[in-house]
């Protein structure tokens, strides 16, 4: 089945996503539609724990193709991003030809084999018939220079290996970019990608995330959780919640046995939907059975 | 650009409109200050193509998602979708006569936000500097001051340099402008984790190591050494813009304008809100970098919430990575007019983000100041180093203050 005939239109896209448990609303499926089929990097947006990086996992469980994970830092560089040679595994081929007699030239010792694939080579290698997703996690953090880096491979899907020369994409990979917007790409990078921003999810839509995520919860505690997040969501939070948060939350109650939250449940889970001392120590100014919904 | 793979040659008329309607909607949102290349509407006729859209919303997506680089943009796209697309103006018009420009183009809601951003063409309906004067005089100051007067400059620096920037004539400020601008920037630096090769350095470069050991029969008699580079640190930069600090405002949005393009630094200046204006004063044109700057805080010279803003940078820039690890220079005479426990806890959050704060005070070369007001007292205690910058010369210590930015447990010792 080709691709065109597994992804029709976008409509057909957010339904084979939510038989994946992955809820994409119509901006977010157009999005991924476009970096399927046009096929173009898609540079996604948004604060943290709205799903950027699950929209990722779950494109490629629907693809039925691998996720191929690039987490950037500071200081990331091609050895790490791309390949790096085998030099404990060279060094030894010298040997053994030396050992054996054999004769070695510079060639047999840059070939393939000595090559380790590191996430962006995977992600070319891979041989299809469905393209690989390749998430370039939080690009941001990692310096100016290594965009540049990925110019190649976003606009050619090929990259360069000085010793071998250039390496094509057998099937062009679907590149998803996220960023927390630590600070501005480049521009040059923003117009070789589509850009989508993915904003909180609303009451309704949260509420069938979690669910789907959590299917051990009971619907009440699985509503009053999502209409408690957005309560909090409301206040001055240094972190405010998202749905990651959420999904945290119902799991933690679901752990401790609580079937309906109230002011007393809140109390012993606060600590998996705010990770700052002053976040909490606000709610509970507001009043826990005000978080609870009572 | 790639072409889409489906497109048969029954569909060519649909193509040839599809095209024109797809280069008038990017020209339209250029228009309206959304960057977008032909490259750009090409890929949004190329995703219509593909993606058929039936309803209009599908459509809004579409170009949503190809057409737009950043989130600051959806405002502009959805009135200028709603404008093309939803029955305002007949599609056929608009493809007919791109090339014009929109002279209806902008309600009045829309009209200052467009305004900040697209401005750098010659737009008749809008005078320079249209609002107050002040942006007016600093910029006919610059342009009467050109040549014949820059031999005055160079003499009068020396008085120039101790003299408070309060005190200036507008045509003293003019040159002491000059003098900000040749000020020279040093970035602070910081260790980064890539490597470089160096005779004297702690970690083995295997792959260097190993290729000279082919030299040698495969054995790594000579070891190649790597160490750790120093990158540039962060450096963002506050200047408070409000009524008190009106007279050192203008010479430090110069500073800022400097760090921005010499030191990448961030820009934001606040009043009662807080605005950022680093990519406004990357500007190539100083003078339509300032006017734009201007244009873009409609605070200027308004009150001071010093804590209210420097909580909204926190939440909003500071927190994401701006100001983590990163000098930050603070400018203000910490006049607050709100409750300075607000302030207390901004300064807590940004000590244990930022590598170093620095107050910039002009108040403080008064022989007998007192760090008396409210804000500045709840402030002091979390900066590392407070220096006054009023004139010339105590601006270069401020420059000297953020390149030389070491840690706080070093610079208390």
């Amino acid at each position: 089945m080709t691709l065109a005939e597994q992804v029709p239109d976008p409509k057909a896209l957010t339904a084979k996503l939510a038989e994946h448990d992955y809820v994409a609303d119509a901006g977010l499926a157009t999005a991924l539609f476009c970096a399927v089929r046009l096929p173009q990097p898609l540079l996604l947006e948004g604060e943290a724990g709205v799903g950027k990086t699950q929209a990722a996992k779950a494109l490629a469980a629907m693809l039925d193709t691998p996720l191929i994970r690039l987490q950037c830092f500071e200081g990331i560089d091609a050895s790490e991003a791309l390949y790096e040679w085998n030099y404990p595994r060279q060094l030894l081929g010298i040997r053994v030809a030396e050992a054996s007699g054999a004769d070695l030239s510079e060639q047999s010792l840059f070939a393939r084999e000595y090559l380790i694939e590191r996430p962006l080579l995977q992600a070319l290698e891979h041989p299809g018939p469905n393209p690989a997703v390749l998430l370039i996690d939080e690009v941001d953090r990692a310096d100016e220079e290594f965009e540049a880096f990925l110019f190649e491979l976003l606009a050619e899907a090929s990259v360069t290996v000085p010793e071998i020369g250039t390496l094509y994409a057998k099937v062009p990979p679907v590149v998803i970019l996220t960023s927390n917007r630590t600070r501005d790409l480049h521009d040059a990078l923003k117009r070789r990608c589509l850009y989508h921003w993915i904003d909180y999810p609303d009451l309704e839509q949260a509420t069938r995330i979690v669910r789907l995520r959590v299917p051990a919860a009971s619907p009440t505690l699985v509503e009053q959780i999502t209409a408690a997040v957005q309560r909090l969501r409301t206040m001055d939070m240094q972190k405010p919640p998202g749905v990651a948060e959420a999904i945290d939350w119902v799991h933690a109650a679901v752990l401790l046995g609580i079937y309906t939250l109230d002011s007393d449940g809140v109390d012993q889970t606060l600590g998996s939907v705010l990770k700052y001392r002053e976040d909490q120590e606000r709610a509970r100014a507001e009043g826990l059975a005000w978080v609870a919904g009572a | 650009m790639r072409e889409p793979r489906d497109s048969h040659g029954s569909q060519e008329p649909d193509v040839i409109e599809l095209a024109a309607v797809a280069a008038a909607f990017g020209h339209r949102l250029h228009d309206s200050g959304v960057p977008v290349t032909p490259a750009q509407s090409a890929r949004f006729g190329s995703a219509v193509l593909l993606a058929q859209p039936k309803e209009i919303d599908e459509l809004y997506w579409l170009g949503r998602i190809t057409l737009l680089t950043g989130h600051n943009q959806v405002d502009t796209y959805d009135r200028v979708f709603r404008h093309i697309f939803q029955g305002l103006i007949d599609i056929a018009d608009v493809a007919g006569r791109q090339s014009e420009q929109p002279t209806s183009m902008t309600g009045p809601e829309g009209d200052r936000q467009q305004g900040a951003q697209s401005d750098t063409r010659e737009s008749p309906s809008r005078p320079r500097g249209s609002s107050a004067s002040p942006g007016d005089r600093t910029s006919g100051a610059d342009d009467a001051d050109a040549p014949p007067q820059v031999l005055a400059a160079m003499s009068s620096s020396e008085r120039l340099s101790d003299v408070d920037f309060s005190r200036c004539t507008p045509e003293e400020l003019a040159l002491i402008r000059r003098l900000v601008e040749q000020l020279p920037l040093v970035p602070p630096l910081r260790q980064a984790r890539r490597t470089r090769r160096h005779g004297r350095g702690r970690r083995l470069d295997v792959r260097a190591t190993l290729r000279r050991a082919h030299r040698t029969g495969g054995d790594p008699v000579e070891l190649v050494m790597r160490t750790r580079t120093d990158q540039p640190r962060r450096v963002v930069l506050l200047a408070d813009v409000s009524g008190s600090m009106e007279p050192y405002a203008r010479v430090y949005l110069h500073l800022m304008r400097g760090a921005v393009q010499a030191l990448r630094a961030e820009a934001f200046v606040f009043a009662t809100r807080l605005t950022r204006l680093t990519r406004t004063l990357a500007q190539q044109h100083p003078d339509v970098a300032y006017r734009r700057a201007t244009q873009a805080a409609p605070d200027w010279s308004g009150g001071t919430r010093i804590g209210r803003t420097l909580m909204e940078f926190l939440d909003v820039y500071g927190r994401r990575g701006t100001a983590r690890g990163a000098v930050v220079v603070i400018v203000s005479d910490g006049w607050e007019t709100d409750d300075p426990t607000m302030l207390r806890e901004a300064m807590v959050r940004l000590s244990r983000l930022a590598h170093h704060i620095i107050w910039v005070n002009p108040r403080k070369a008064a022989t007998d100041y007192q760090p008396l007001v409210g804000g500045m007292q709840a402030a002091l205690p979390y900066v590392d180093t407070f220096v006054s910058g009023h004139s010339v010369r105590a601006l270069e210590e401020v420059m000297s203050a953020i390149s030389s930015a070491t840690h706080r447990a070093a610079s208390a010792a």
